[in-house]
């Protein structure tokens, strides 16, 4: 292009230097700033083609605020947790190799309510299956995976994040996951660890390194735990980049503990995940993330059980309150809202279907039915917190679809919730108030 | 002439009936609670005896230099805590022990304020909070208001409680009051005259007001300037003893706080920890947040009874409920010494625009296996 440009600009300032008038060289030199224009709108198309075929990835906009693009176009997180566990089965049912395909059916009910994104926590180890429910997802609804790594978060007898070859495992155990599937269409981007965070206090999961255990001041522990996690995080967030710059690496976190840590260690990172459950609201949240971690924000995993544990029985009117609420908050924070802190991409909320193996994960006979104790308790979720010892939170009962025992296609049946309408609508028709709803009735 | 005559009878004859309509238009003007004994505008009967109620004694046609009339209710707060509370109060309900249970709450829309005269016997008897509305129950008052703490004179003073913007269309409780042993260890004896709630169309709604710095949680014992009640207590509750007012080498003033955790895991939990609240007992369910926003630290000054003791966690914020705290801060594990130190808790960046939970511990068996008995003194919001 250039030479030819050249060639021709050569012939012409020839042809013109035979005439010698002033005129042409003021013509030559309007010309040469045509050339410049039309080369500058040239780089610049090519620059944006060059963005749009990178696939997936963050803007940042003038006015700071953070926005996912696809395709070279906006794109909103709509999604849900996605862990189709069939009633009677427990968390280590293979339901990728399912031959009724549950993602099939529940797919089309995603579209219908308008989900476009699911999360899953960690790829199946048959990836040919994997292939087949993200290219199924996709290429029949849209609908794009987010696809984590538990970064050996449930190793026995725990995460040791300081230990060299552990590193090397949970390194290569992601690369794997990354060079698998990166090509796949339907992939969205990537979500490294849950709560692990959470292990750096010793809450769950704790861990420990000789390094670590020779300081004295447990505040100090918690501190070099901290560095130690967030920087191996950081490391994988490189290699994942070098291996596909075409998807972002999030950071799964719950809440945002340790965040001031990753702020200093784990810079690599294109997105924070979050795990929260506050209830309503997310209160200061997305302030807070930007005054210590400054990163576009994932809801990787928020919502409301729909049972109410004081009544105890059923409630699918404060799930949709709650859900709806969430959601407001959501779009509130979405880049472009003068209200908000600009710094939400989306959600994807726990979670599409109801687990029943939950409450008691080693017993084949509570899998088959929904159990109704409540196993812990948040003050957030005031509407039951009435109940027995506080314990208002029931796992089992999560989904925004309840599962039949009855089947359908080979799978459960699946029942929407007054929630899936609830969000379904707001999708639509996103408003958001201060005061998001009116309580529930 | 006679025309002129006729429209002066019809504009005589219409006046009253005018002035009936605007009257009537206006609705009342005040609504009494009470005045004198058996006045026959009172309301509502100062039946609601809540927490230490074997420390109150209640005269409620004393003729000690009533405000007006020939009465008005003397009340003696022995602060002895009789039921072990700490605390002991009365409310003025319709009918007499309704504690929400049964109908028969005022529809009182149109009053922007409830006022009332009180007074102390020596000075310096200290009210914790007046109340309006706030009783629960199958009937529940339609409002929850708070004001407080008072600090009295010995001579009468109007004081007004805001209720612009509230919403008045059912109210049992009409009026109480709070006061604590903490705030008045030698007891109180005060006088109340004149309770009424009133219409004052010039009246603005109260902003939430930010409050100015610094804002003490724990001062002294009996200190007015305490904010927030150590009603929290989380996890194995058993195991804590709280005594407000120790005198054990106190880092400034008189007293401070000693905490005994025995670690005995007596719930089960084998943690326990103990959250300050406003008001007691609120885990979110009160709309009753301080807006702190011009704090940018709390400190805090500990001591260990033999050094070591390893606390979790020290915490601003962080009750999650219908009514949330708007952010949390926290520090730990702390390894005590057993000399008085100061910590800080960095509030920068954060939004304390709406605090319940002023300041918590927490702390373990795992770690404190012995358990651990451990001071806290000067806790504050700068």
């Amino acid at each position: 292009m250039w030479i030819i440009t050249r060639k021709a600009q050569h012939s012409i300032w020839m042809r013109l230097s035979l005439s010698d008038s002033k005129k042409t060289v003021i013509n030559i030199a309007g010309y040469r700033r045509f050339l410049l224009v039309a080369c500058s709108v040239l780089l610049v198309f090519i620059l944006s083609a060059c963005q749009n075929s990178r696939g997936v990835y963050i803007q940042k906009l003038k006015n700071q605020h953070y926005r996912l693009m696809v395709g070279g176009r906006p794109y909103i997180v709509k999604g849900v947790c996605y862990n189709p566990i069939p009633i009677g089965s427990n968390h280590e049912y293979d339901w990728w190799s399912d031959p009724h395909k549950p993602w099939i059916a529940d797919g089309k009910l995603m579209k219908e309510m308008g989900v476009n994104t699911i999360r899953l926590y960690q790829a199946h180890e048959n990836s040919k299956e994997v292939k087949q429910v993200i290219n199924d997802l996709y290429k029949l609804y849209g609908i794009r995976t987010l696809l984590g790594d538990w970064l050996g978060f449930w190793e026995y007898p725990c995460p040791f994040y300081g230990d060299k070859k552990f590193q090397e495992k949970v390194m290569q155990q992601v690369t794997e996951m990354v060079s698998l599937y990166k090509d796949e269409p339907g992939v969205l981007g990537w979500i490294l660890g849950n709560e692990n965070n959470y292990s750096c206090l010793g809450h769950v999961n704790p861990w420990s390194s000789p390094e670590v255990d020779s300081e004295p001041d447990p505040q100090k522990q918690k501190l070099m735990r901290a560095k130690i996690y967030y920087s191996f995080v950081n490391e994988i967030s490189k290699q994942v980049h070098k291996i596909d710059p075409h998807h972002p690496v999030g950071l799964g976190n719950g809440e945002l503990v340790g965040l001031d840590s990753a702020n200093k260690f784990c810079q690599d990172v294109d997105f924070v995940a979050c795990i929260i459950y506050r209830g309503k609201t997310f209160g200061n949240l997305f302030k807070s993330l930007r005054m210590t971690f400054d990163k576009p924000l994932l809801m990787a995993e928020f919502g409301a059980d729909c049972y109410d544990a004081y009544l105890k029985k059923e409630d699918q009117n404060i799930q949709a309150f709650f859900l709806q609420s969430q959601w407001a908050q959501i779009y509130e924070n979405l880049a472009n809202n003068k209200s908000g802190a600009g710094n939400c991409i989306g959600g994807t909320v726990f979670e599409w279907t109801d687990e029943w193996w939950k409450h008691n994960s080693d017993d084949p006979q509570g899998w088959k039915i929904q159990d109704t104790e409540s196993s812990w308790s948040n003050g957030s979720y005031y509407s039951d917190i009435r109940a027995e010892g506080n314990k208002n939170m029931n796992e089992e009962w999560f989904g925004i679809i309840a599962l039949g025992a009855e089947l359908e296609n080979g799978i459960n049946k699946r029942i929407p919730r007054k929630a899936y309408y609830v969000i379904r609508e707001f999708w639509k028709n996103p408003v958001i108030k201060k005061t998001p709803v009116k309580k529930p009735r | 002439m006679k025309k002129l005559l006729v429209v002066l009878l019809a504009l005589t004859l219409m006046a009253p009936v005018v002035a009936v309509a605007e009257d009537k238009a206006a609705g009342p003007k005040e609504f009494v609670v009470y005045l004198d004994k058996n006045a026959k505008d009172n309301h509502y009967i100062p039946s609601g005896w809540m927490g230490d109620y074997g420390d109150i004694k209640m005269n409620d046609q004393s003729a000690d230099s009533p405000h007006t009339g020939t009465t008005s209710i003397q009340f003696i707060y022995s602060g002895k805590q009789s039921q072990t509370q700490g605390w002991a109060g009365v409310y003025w309900q319709n009918p007499a022990n309704n504690w929400g249970n049964k109908k028969g709450g005022f529809d009182l829309t149109g009053m922007t304020k409830l006022t009332f005269w009180a007074r102390g016997a020596k000075g310096g008897e200290v009210i914790q909070k007046v109340m309006v509305g706030g009783i629960k129950g199958t009937y529940p008052d339609s409002l929850m208001v708070e004001m407080g703490p008072i600090e009295l004179t010995d001579t009468w003073k109007q004081y007004t409680v805001n209720l612009v913007g509230k919403d008045l269309t059912y109210v049992n409780g009409a009026f109480g009051w709070t006061a604590t042993a903490d705030l008045n260890p030698n007891g109180a004896t005060f006088y109340i005259d004149d309770i009424k709630f009133e219409s004052d169309a010039s009246l603005k709604p109260e902003g939430k007001k930010q409050q100015a710095m610094p804002f003490y949680i724990y001062a002294d014992r009996s200190s007015v300037v305490n904010h927030f009640i150590p009603s929290g207590w989380m996890g194995d509750y058993g195991d804590i003893k709280f005594d407000g007012s120790s005198k054990e080498d106190a880092y400034l003033g008189d007293t401070c706080v000693k905490v005994v955790y025995s670690g005995k895991a007596t719930q089960g939990a084998r943690w326990a920890g103990i959250f300050w609240q406003n008001p007691a007992n609120n885990w979110g369910s009160v709309d009753s947040g301080f807006d702190l926003s011009l704090a940018s630290k709390l400190t805090f000054w500990a001591r260990g009874a033999v050094g070591g003791e390893r606390i979790e966690e020290f915490k601003v914020g962080g009750i999650m409920g219908e009514f949330s705290d708007s952010d949390s801060a926290t520090i730990g594990p702390v390894l005590l010494t057993k000399e008085w130190t100061q910590y800080t808790i960095d509030l920068k960046g954060k939004d304390m625009s709406y605090i319940i939970g002023g300041f918590a511990w927490s702390a373990n068996v795992d770690n404190n296996p012995e358990g651990a008995t451990f001071y806290l003194d000067e806790i504050k919001f700068e």
